[in-house]
């Protein structure tokens, strides 16, 4: 049994209730033992994070120190918030003082942020604690003939103080997954590309007129379905597929899925279970 | 597809880079030896002639450390072809040999030859012959947004008295040769002119004097209206093609934020009522933050939000009467007791 402290995020609570719900089974499925903080906040997104730095830091490092007081591997399901807790593990880490004045504040809820805990995401998970061999045999039901597109996002290809890539588009992990799982990938232009996500509850007009043609690409290039591994990402490429139907003038009805939920229909599962009714765009697969 | 790699440090921050490690310098600087070619396709432009650019083919003998740059001057000076490209340091400092490689923005005096190369102009400035394109987009908008240092206290002479400290906010963005890559790389600016947005170059000129401690304008309305930098999509293309290696989005772009909110946070709606949302709940309901952001702007189209909530995408419910997280008292806490910068 494998022990998590899960974060799952605003999105995955809120208008992507499917993706928590999906990794939940998933997560059975996977031996998976995750533990949740009821309590744990926002990570502050784009918003805290540029116009209140240092709130973003004690928002993230109260985050970091629960699962540090348990001596768990932190794992979320969403790119931004995975970006925030490495940013401010990096800070802390790197900066002593930062550290301190971060504890003196969470003392009271007697909390210590340590720099001991690692940030994971569910797609690294799979990778690197479950690995491809075991994943391999976990698999029931392959999802030969499926063709797949591959949506990363950024912020987990981006920056490359991270994540150290010359150019992200070598980014090849849900590759992999996908290649594990039996289906086949799609390489289009927008792979590692920007949602426009951070922009649209301001104004979604960019992120309608960026993202559009992500979509189409995919569509041109044979793709059955995207896959994405962030919520955010989910919301623009499902949420605002009718809108942006409209900017590349073209039907475009591609289904997009969560990763769990990917994973969970080559473990069995069914669609049922894994929510996949509750997409805006109707999601009906080959296998 | 990459090799998959098992054997990693559980303490390090990105494992993934165990699984698709082949883009390091290692493996760029690896793919050629001596006695290979190198097959570049050059984008050429000649206004007088041509209605569009077009690529042309060249076969150019490696040699050892070859860089970008040498493939080019190996096309106009060894096999003669009249063709125009800029370059001058040779050296990562004049910031006038920017390219597209494969279509990734680096300066080619950087960056090694590779056996195959699509090498085309920057992108987001008009082309004026073949890899050379003019700058006067960027100068107008650096120009726009006046990056002169303002002194509202009189100047105490030399040497001043400021430390490294106070002066490393501005100096972040102090490191630029003014290449355009990240002009070219950024996606927001792909829309022309359905974007006031600024792009990332001209803000880090901006940055050079809006975070300096002695500059006292009030930049707030240059950051907000005329640089439209709540537009920036936060995907850090720009950081990841700099190749001085500016954190464009965390030492730059967020900072200009920062100042423009706390300047007029009223004015700020959609932060301001993020962090609202955050305080009386502790997490966001996307809803509530729409609502409160783009106000009746958001009920205009109610047959989108109808959609979203048959689907259950968003619940009124949860929007006007969520309850807050357990335990709020405490993220409460830190909205009030983090004052100044940690």
């Amino acid at each position: 049994m494998m022990k998590f402290a899960y974060y799952p995020g605003c999105s995955a609570q809120s208008t992507c209730k499917e993706l928590n719900a999906s990794l939940r089974v998933v997560a059975d499925k996977l031996g998976l033992e995750l533990t949740e903080y009821a309590s744990a906040s926002c990570t502050g997104s784009r918003e805290i994070r540029a116009v209140r730095p240092e709130l973003f830091l004690a928002l993230n490092a109260r985050i970091i120190a629960m699962a540090e007081r348990d001596n768990l591997p932190l794992m979320t399901v969403c790119n931004t918030c995975t970006l925030n807790f490495l940013d401010t593990k990096k800070r802390l880490d790197e900066d002593p003082e930062a550290r301190d004045r971060v504890n003196e504040i969470l003392k009271s809820e007697g909390l210590r942020y340590q720099g001991k805990c690692r940030i994971t995401h569910f797609l690294w998970m799979l990778l690197d604690d479950i690995g491809p061999k075991k994943l391999k045999e976990m698999v029931v039901r392959s999802l030969k003939g499926m063709k797949l597109a591959a949506f990363y996002g950024c912020h987990i290809v981006r920056p490359p103080a991270h994540f150290h890539f010359f150019d992200s588009r070598n980014a090849r992990s849900i590759e992999v997954i996908n290649e594990i799982l039996g289906c086949e990938s799609i390489d289009y232009s927008g792979r590692t590309e920007c949602c426009g996500f951070h922009t649209a509850a301001d104004n979604e007009k960019v992120a309608i007129k960026l993202t559009g043609r992500h979509i189409k690409s995919a569509k041109d290039g044979g793709a059955q379905a995207i896959v994405t591994p962030c919520p955010l990402c989910h919301t623009v490429l499902d949420g605002f597929q009718k809108e942006m139907e409209r900017e590349v003038k073209q039907k475009l009805n591609v289904p997009i899925l969560h990763l769990p939920q990917l994973v969970g229909l080559a473990l069995g599962l069914a669609p049922e279970t894994l929510h996949l009714n509750r997409h805006m765009v109707p999601v009906k697969l080959p296998v | 597809m990459g090799k998959i790699g098992h054997d990693f440090d559980p303490l390090s921050s990105r494992y993934l880079g165990r699984i698709e490690a082949h883009d390091s310098n290692e493996d760029r600087l690896n793919q050629l030896k001596v006695g290979d070619f190198v097959t570049a396709q050059i984008s050429r432009f000649d206004p007088a002639v041509d209605t569009k650019p077009y690529f042309e083919t060249y076969r150019v003998p490696y040699v050892k450390w070859m860089r970008v740059l040498d493939v080019l001057i190996y096309v106009s000076e060894t096999l003669g072809i009249e063709y125009a490209h800029r370059w001058y340091c040779g050296v990562k400092k004049c910031g006038t040999c920017a390219v597209r490689v494969n279509g990734r923005e680096m300066l080619s005096c950087w960056e090694p030859a590779l056996p195959d190369m699509v090498i085309e102009p920057l992108r987001h400035l008009p082309l004026v012959r073949d890899l050379i394109v003019d700058r006067e987009p960027y100068e107008r908008r650096v120009m726009e947004l006046k990056p002169l240092l303002v002194r509202t206290k009189p100047y105490l002479g030399l040497p001043e008295p400021i430390t490294d400290r106070e002066m490393r906010a501005a100096s972040y963005a102090m490191d630029c040769i003014n290449c355009m890559a990240c002009f070219s790389a950024c996606p927001v600016l792909d829309l022309g002119d359905q974007t006031d947005f600024s792009g990332p170059a001209p803000l880090v000129q901006l940055a050079q004097v809006a975070l300096d401690r002695r500059d006292g304008m009030d930049r707030s309305v240059l950051i907000k209206n005329t640089a439209s930098i709540f537009e920036c999509v936060s995907c850090y293309r720009c950081e990841e093609v700099c190749p001085v290696e500016i954190p464009i989005v965390s030492r730059v772009i967020e900072p200009l934020k920062a100042l423009a909110f706390a300047t007029k946070p009223a004015e700020n709606k959609h932060q301001s009522a993020f962090l609202d949302i955050v305080n009386s709940r502790g997490r966001i309901d996307p809803s509530a933050l729409i609502l409160k952001t783009q106000g009746l702007r958001a009920v205009l189209n109610p047959a989108r939000a109808i959609r979203l909530w048959i689907k259950g995408k968003i619940s009124p419910v949860q929007t006007f009467f969520g309850s807050a997280v357990p335990g709020i008292e405490y993220v409460r806490r830190l909205f009030s007791d983090v004052k100044g910068a940690l």
